[in-house]
């Protein structure tokens, strides 16, 4: 049997193991685990109107960082 | 009689005493007004998200949202980010459910100008961020009020906003050691069973250099606060546990990447990064542990008023505390806490400095009398002249000495902390004297530098690192469940060393409030009359009779009394069928003119009807149920056991005798409370204050473990390092009890792991030490320590 099968196994299951750690990290800095208690009561509001109106407030934010990109100082 | 929900707070109340608004039923007007703003912001699902949940009416007394847009308010609690938005934390108070989570959030989101809400479910903390061009933090204030809740600002800047950072960044390091360690054990596995079965060298290669990648970020990322510690320890000269660490696992990781490369031997990856997980979750248990001293200061803040209401000519003006001058005149009403030193300049009326002094007692205060800060009025409508501003007044003073106190808070050195400073370099010694004497035996370069790096291996601390933060866990959650909070994990090992305990009487002895311990009954009389007449009072002595006459009379009819009025600091007086009735102290009776016998040293309560005496009844501060038993046991502990009162000689002496204590202090002063302890200190003794009152504040700070009580003020609880959730002294026997049985855990813990090590270092230094071996023994040891720390649940029913 030719060893290169087995490091081309091992690395592919490392690689598919690390990405799900990435996405794991990426919830934890995201602060998608910092409050237990909102975290399993989010599922119950997660319609199309709150997704529309999550979309609003980004735009809204993102409107005022752009004011204040232009302000001529 | 039918009952409906209230449409907006869904509480039930009869039909015909609720607000009719077409098809809709209120409560309260309040409700109302709530119900039609969400509906005309497009909210309603509101009520369809908040399930069988129940809100409580709103309340309509708040302080002017105004003050929320002054300086000083902003430079105190708001922050700028960096786009140039203003930032502000609060405490969100009246959230019930997840549903007032997204009302909150969702009608902030809807106001022209906030960029965003993020409310905390868990502890109802939220983070506003907002434009400051476009919307005042007032109206924000008054959107909150308007749903129906109310918002207190916290200042988050400090030490919370640090630990949750440091806790953040442990989970982050933690998983990427857990999933790299999982991985390479089962690596490890193929590699060991190749080690007795047989396997080519260039599987074993292709083995090695994945653990190789895997090691890595175990290493330098999860691994990184050890260098740090090594690196912070050895410029203050220390051998600290994290250099050991730190050298052990990176001349393993070094000498493996060599083993790898040239294919000879065995590789030591899969030790290091088990040392440096085990020993990282150890380290993450005791950040976990420490003692969050984050808004301390903030909840003393709450406590002291912001405005105070000052009189200018004819009217009343409220202004910042920090505003008002020496001779300004403050107005002073029932139930406001006073802000500020002054002297009474007209009016008349009971305070409570129950806070101040401790004594249960209300002072009556009349013209030229002292109103000292943080005493709070019962009934009286006073104008005083402030004789000192807020910052030289009573209240600013003992906050600033509490902060004093808390920043000079001695710390006792931890036994393992101790030990570790010997052991790590020991250890060094030896590894390094091992690799010598291979060396000159003769041997290999290899070979001698293997058996040296395995003798850091195999003594590596994971056992160590586990010992004092597991049994420390399982003490605190023993204690958790018998409701005595330990703050801080540090705290168990300080409290079983201490030599003398200290006690307040009002509160932690004894119950703090007056009850009825005697009553005479001259002539017979109506009880119904006598009930209704105290019930109309809040003082605590007429409290006091109530309760008595809840628990002794059976059946009680409320009569109806006419002209029912309190005389302060005497009494009630009022009319029954034209008959006069009163009730109240001895000076009462004299005002009456009715002759009594007041000799006594307890607190007495007369009742007369038509200027008859017709009952007596005496009254005083029991101590609490099982005082006596909880008092001998702490002295069979070896304890100093101390009671120290700002109550006299007399009503101390007694309460003492009665539950047991030699050693009284009485007359002191909340100042005169902590410089007892600190003498105590100076002498030699480990101290443990147990109080409950703002008065016993300075004290608390001052010891080296405050206990507070769980109905005791905020702040003393806040202060305090161990919370005794039911009051009784038998929780705090027993808090010495679990913290002296955990203390001999982590002993024996620490002993185990020495114990350990004494047997397989020198086998390391034979050099009888393959990685499996490593692995094994390591793993091995710490579940050791684990199953010990796990014993004490037997040990201590």
């Amino acid at each position: 049997m030719d060893s290169w099968v087995i490091a081309m196994m091992l690395g592919a299951s490392l690689f598919l193991g690390a990405i799900a750690l990435a996405a794991f990290l990426w919830g934890i800095k995201n602060g998608q685990f910092d409050d237990e208690k909102k975290m399993m009561n989010q599922v119950q509001y997660d319609d199309e109107r709150e997704l529309n109106d999550a979309a609003n407030q980004q735009r809204k934010k993102e409107s005022v960082n752009k004011k204040e990109e232009y302000r001529p100082e | 009689m039918s009952k409906v929900k209230c449409d907006h707070c869904h509480l039930e109340f009869s039909d015909e005493v609720m607000i009719h608004d077409g098809e809709y039923r209120f409560c309260c007007n309040g409700c109302r007004g709530i119900f039609h703003l969400l509906k005309d912001e497009g909210l309603e699902s509101f009520y369809s998200k908040m399930g069988d949940t129940t809100l409580s009416p709103p309340t309509e007394q708040f302080e002017a949202s105004s003050n929320f847009d002054t300086p000083a308010f902003s430079e105190r609690f708001v922050t700028t980010t960096k786009e140039g938005l203003s930032q502000v934390s609060l405490v969100i108070e009246g959230i019930h459910c997840a549903a007032c989570v997204w009302l909150n959030e969702k009608a902030l989101h809807k106001m022209d100008g906030v960029i965003e809400a993020h409310i905390n479910y868990t502890n109802n903390k939220a983070r506003i961020t907002w434009d400051s061009d476009t919307v005042k933090l007032s109206a924000i204030i008054d959107m909150i009020r308007a749903i129906g809740y109310n918002a207190f600002p916290y200042d988050s800047s400090l030490q919370e906003v640090r630990a949750n950072k440091e806790r953040k960044d442990y989970y982050l390091r933690m998983a990427v050691a857990t999933f790299a360690t999982m991985n390479m054990m089962w690596i490890a596995v193929a590699q060991y069973a190749g080690y007795f079965t047989g396997i080519t060298q260039d599987i074993k290669t292709i083995l090695n250099v994945a653990e190789w990648v895997l090691a890595t970020p175990v290493l330098f990322y999860s691994g990184w606060i050890f260098y740090r510690g090594a690196y912070y320890g050895l410029r203050n000269q220390a051998i600290t546990m994290d250099l050991l660490v730190v050298t052990g696992s990176s001349l393993a990781y070094l000498y493996s990447i060599y083993i790898t490369v040239f294919e000879k031997g065995e590789a030591y990856f899969d030790s290091v990064a088990m040392i440096i997980t085990f020993v990282l979750f150890g380290k993450f248990l005791e950040v976990l542990s420490r003692k969050n001293a984050a808004d301390t200061l903030d909840i003393i803040g709450k406590h002291i008023p912001r405005e105070v209401s000052i009189l200018e000519g004819e009217s009343i003006r409220s202004v910042d505390v920090n505003e008002v001058k020496e001779g300004d005149v403050i107005v002073i009403r029932s139930g406001e806490r006073s802000a500020i030193d002054g002297e009474v300049i007209s009016g008349e009326g009971s305070f409570d400095e129950s806070n101040l002094t401790g004594e249960s007692e209300p002072i009556f205060k009349r013209l030229g009398d002292k109103i000292i800060s943080g005493t709070t009025s019962i009934d009286a409508l006073i104008h005083y002249r402030a004789t000192k501003d807020f910052a030289h007044s009573t209240l600013s003073n003992l906050v600033n000495l509490l902060e004093n106190a808390m920043a000079q808070k001695p710390s006792i050195e931890l036994l393992a902390n101790r030990l570790s400073q010997h052991f790590s370099s020991t250890i060094l010694f030896l590894a390094i004297a091992t690799f010598w004497i291979w060396y000159f035996w003769p041997h290999s370069f290899d070979r001698s530098l293997m058996v040296g790096i395995s003798v850091i291996i195999i003594a590596c601390p994971c056992a160590l690192a586990l010992a004092t933060p597991v049994a420390t866990l399982v003490g605190l959650a023993l204690g958790a469940k018998r409701g005595i909070l330990f703050k801080s994990a540090a705290q168990i090992e300080t409290m079983a060393k201490a030599t003398m305990v200290v006690l307040d009487k009002t509160g932690t002895i004894t119950m703090g409030r007056p009850e009825v311990v005697y009553a005479t009954i001259h002539t017979p009389f109506d009880i119904g009359v006598l009930h209704t007449l105290v019930s109309s009072s809040k003082h605590p002595i007429s409290r006091g009779v109530k309760e008595y006459l809840d628990a002794t009379e059976a059946e009680i009819d409320s009569s109806s009394i006419e002209e029912a009025r309190e005389i302060p600091a005497r009494g009630m007086v009022g009319r029954y069928n034209g008959a006069m009735i009163a009730g109240g102290n001895a000076l009462l009776m004299e005002d009456l003119g009715i002759e009594v016998d007041s000799a006594s040293d307890k607190s007495l309560f007369y009742y007369a009807v038509e200027q008859q005496l017709v009952a007596v009844y005496e009254l005083r501060d029991l101590p609490k149920e099982k005082a006596l038993e909880s008092i001998a046991a702490l002295k069979a502990l070896n304890l100093r056991v101390v009671m120290l009162t700002g109550d006299h000689e007399a009503a101390a002496v007694r309460v003492a005798h009665e539950v047991g204590i030699d050693e009284v202090h009485a007359h002191l002063s909340p100042e005169g409370k902590a410089a007892f302890i600190e003498q105590a200190h100076s002498e030699g003794y480990v101290v443990v204050m147990a109080g409950d009152g703002v008065n016993d504040l300075l004290a608390l700070a001052a010891s080296d473990i405050a206990i507070a009580m769980g109905n005791g003020s905020d702040i003393a609880i806040e202060v305090s390092d161990v919370v005794l959730m039911n009051d009784s002294l038998t929780s705090l026997a027993e808090a010495f009890g679990i913290s002296r049985k955990t203390y001999g855990l982590i002993k024996q813990n620490l002993a185990i792991s020495l114990v350990y090590n004494s047997i397989t270092i020198p086998l390391a230094m034979m050099g009888y030490v393959i990685p499996l071996i490593a692995a094994i023994s390591m793993s091995f040891s710490s579940l050791l320590v684990v199953g010990n720390s796990m014993r004490v649940r037997w040990l201590y029913k």
